[in-house]
């Protein structure tokens, strides 16, 4: 790890006043580690940890989660597994206990790819090194992204918590140099395009502070459905959150977003729609999935991801609206 | 202990050079073994562990014909055989910027090169001629700092076991080197030192974490418990007595991880059954796969809550 000034933030405006240049730690659990290999070299760090960030409750049908509640915390939650259960399963899907503990919202929202060529000095990335070329390209693929790649970028975007914060229209919360904004999380995140470097739409100094969930009639009927290699503590090969709302056996109203698949969660908007009106039954959820799915580009060892994706999909909307499989 | 069957460079230097902090920040990662003798003593650097003592080797300063310039740099390859040599007439500016260099190098490539051997090599030959080329053109500036060399240090005060303890470190000082490097702690492991295998994991404020992923700083005034700190007036903590009684180890270098793990679990809430043991110690990996009597000692404890 290269060396670095150390600054801890006594409050948030003391935070996003010690400039642009410099990097926000709380948990570690990603920047940490990144800086160990030397993928991310800030020069400063300004510790917000012990922000006063970390609340977690509903009001007006609206769930806030501050930016420095941990992962564990967020999942455990009452609220949150009644209001809307998909983020606790897609919380508790990921990582392990102990990165649980460490990791916090903000984090996870930034939280960067896994694409092993980014994460190797010896290989080019483009998102580390702009202009650099890919080595992902031809390279094993079997983790990478299949829907929003370009020609310079194929990283999977890793989080599980994001693609159920897409599901539920969540709405992240950020303070910077020019005061609050909040940010679609759909606007969050950046495709790769010609600039995969560029992952987020944050303006420089800005600092999340919290995001918000609308506890709409979707949102307690949320799922998160997760597919790996292992049974535990791995990344998806493919996930889905859904939530769906029926009656009389009819879709009323259905969100899904896909995890493992894409250079960011995955929502198509007409593929939601499609199912509204439509009966609750599997023909609808797999044509929505279609729909979801096209578009997908493939490269050599993950062409089985665009179907383990639709089936994922299926799966997890099948759950949702509690439709026998 | 005998030179690695793999390329090393051999740095002999006739006054003993300081090799403060930064110098050895600069020499991690790099992959190549560097051994520094001087002569008095002798210290490798290795790729990740800490710079190990080897002793003044007098035989390799007769072989190498060392001694006669301030710093006699030689690099070996993986038979032995003298590649490139090289003499400077001054050692500590002259090897401490070399080794800038190189670590310089080294993150700038090489590129598309997989495997292990390769990388090995190139790097020890990036390693080698920026070792060479400092020696040819060292102009040593006293006064000149190099840029992010220097940080300054840091107080922190947290309670280790029930005991107050004070540091002075680098920001980049992680929980785990304190604990392991500072406080003479060495019962958290240092594994994988990326947060995926578990042997690190320390209870910090009461909750399992990572220890190679926390740095110091940032936990000023924070509860550490270790494997050191478990048991009570020479009485074993449960979960410790049960690991014995269970044999839920082989080589045991998981354990203390996977102990306070376990103790962890416990407090956050009872298991309602084996896989959810499992599903719960994800975060700890065991190579010798001694699972089945760590799910085993976990139930014990658990069962007798």
């Amino acid at each position: 790890m290269r060396l670095f000034t150390f600054q801890r933030a006594g409050s948030v405006d003391e935070a996003v006043a010690s400039g642009s240049s410099a990097a926000f730690l709380a948990g570690g659990t990603n920047l940490v580690d990144l800086m160990k290999i030397e993928v991310l070299n800030p020069e400063r760090i300004v510790d917000v940890a012990r922000l006063q960030l970390a609340k977690i409750e509903i009001r007006d049908r609206t769930l806030e989660i501050g930016a420095l509640a941990s992962n564990s915390a967020v999942a455990e939650h009452p609220d949150v597994r009644r209001g809307a259960p998909g983020l606790s399963e897609a919380l508790l899907s990921g990582a392990s206990p102990q990165l649980r503990n460490a990791a916090t919202v903000g984090g996870n929202l930034l939280q960067r790819t896994r694409c092993a060529y980014y994460r190797d000095l010896a290989t080019r990335c483009n998102k580390r090194e702009p202009g650099s070329g890919c080595d992902a390209m031809d390279g094993w693929t079997r983790m990478h992204a299949v829907l929003g790649v370009s020609d310079k970028c194929i990283a999977a975007h890793p989080s599980d918590f994001c693609v159920a914060l897409y599901a539920l229209d969540a709405v992240v919360r950020v303070r910077g140099p020019a005061g609050e904004r909040e940010i679609p999380i759909g606007d969050l995140h950046l495709l790769p395009g010609d600039h995969p470097e560029q992952e987020f739409s944050l303006r420089p100094g800005e600092l999340i502070t919290g995001v918000r969930v609308p506890i709409d009639g979707l949102a307690p009927r949320s799922r998160y459905v997760k597919v790996r290699d292992r049974q535990a503590y791995a990344f998806a090969l493919a996930s889905c959150a859904a939530a769906v709302q029926v009656q009389g056996g009819i879709v009323r109203g259905a969100r899904f977003a896909l995890g493992g698949v894409g250079t960011k969660p995955w929502r198509v908007p007409e593929a939601e729609r499609s199912m509204e009106g439509r009966p609750a039954n599997r023909e609808t959820f797999a044509s929505a999935a279609e729909i979801a799915l096209r578009g997908a580009k493939p490269r050599r060892d993950n062409a089985f991801k665009v179907e383990l994706a639709k089936r994922t999909a299926v799966r997890a909307l099948m759950s949702s609206a509690e439709v026998a499989s | 202990m005998d030179l690695p069957k793999r390329p090393c460079l051999l740095a002999f230097c006739r006054h003993t050079p300081r090799f403060d902090e930064a110098f050895r920040a600069e020499l991690r990662g790099l992959g190549t073994p560097l051994f520094a003798f001087a002569p008095e003593s002798g210290i490798v650097f290795g790729a990740d562990d800490e710079p190990r003592d080897v002793g003044p080797r007098p035989e390799l300063w007769r072989a190498h014909g060392a001694g006669k310039a301030a710093l006699t740099v030689v690099l070996l390859d993986e038979k032995h055989r003298v590649r490139l040599r090289r003499d400077a007439p001054e050692a500590e500016a002259t090897l401490l910027a070399a080794i800038r260099e190189a670590g310089r190098s080294v993150r700038a490539g090489p590129r598309g090169i997989g495997r292990r051997e390769l990388l090995v090599n190139s790097l020890a030959v990036a390693l080698g001629a920026a070792v060479l080329q400092a020696c040819a053109s060292s102009r040593p500036a006293p006064d000149a700092k190099p840029a992010g060399a220097t940080a300054d240090l840091i107080d922190v005060a947290l309670v280790v076991n029930g005991v107050e303890r004070r540091l002075r470190v680098e920001p980049r000082v992680v929980l785990l080197d304190a604990l392991r490097e500072n406080l003479g702690l060495t019962g958290a492991k240092k594994g994988c030192d990326m947060g995926q295998c578990g042997a690190c994991t320390v209870l910090a404020d009461g909750q399992r974490v990572n220890s190679c992923l926390k740095l110091v700083a940032q936990l000023e005034g924070a509860r550490i418990t270790t494997i050191e700190g478990l048991a009570r007036g020479g009485e074993l903590h449960p979960m410790q007595q049960a690991f014995l009684q269970q044999d839920a180890l082989q080589c045991g270098y998981c354990t203390p991880g996977q102990i306070l793990s376990a103790v962890a679990l416990l407090q956050e809430g009872k298991p309602k059954d084996d896989d959810d043991i499992r599903e719960r110690m994800c975060g700890n990996l065991c190579r010798c796969g001694a699972y089945p009597n760590i799910v085993a000692a976990i139930r014990d404890v658990a069962g007798r809550a």
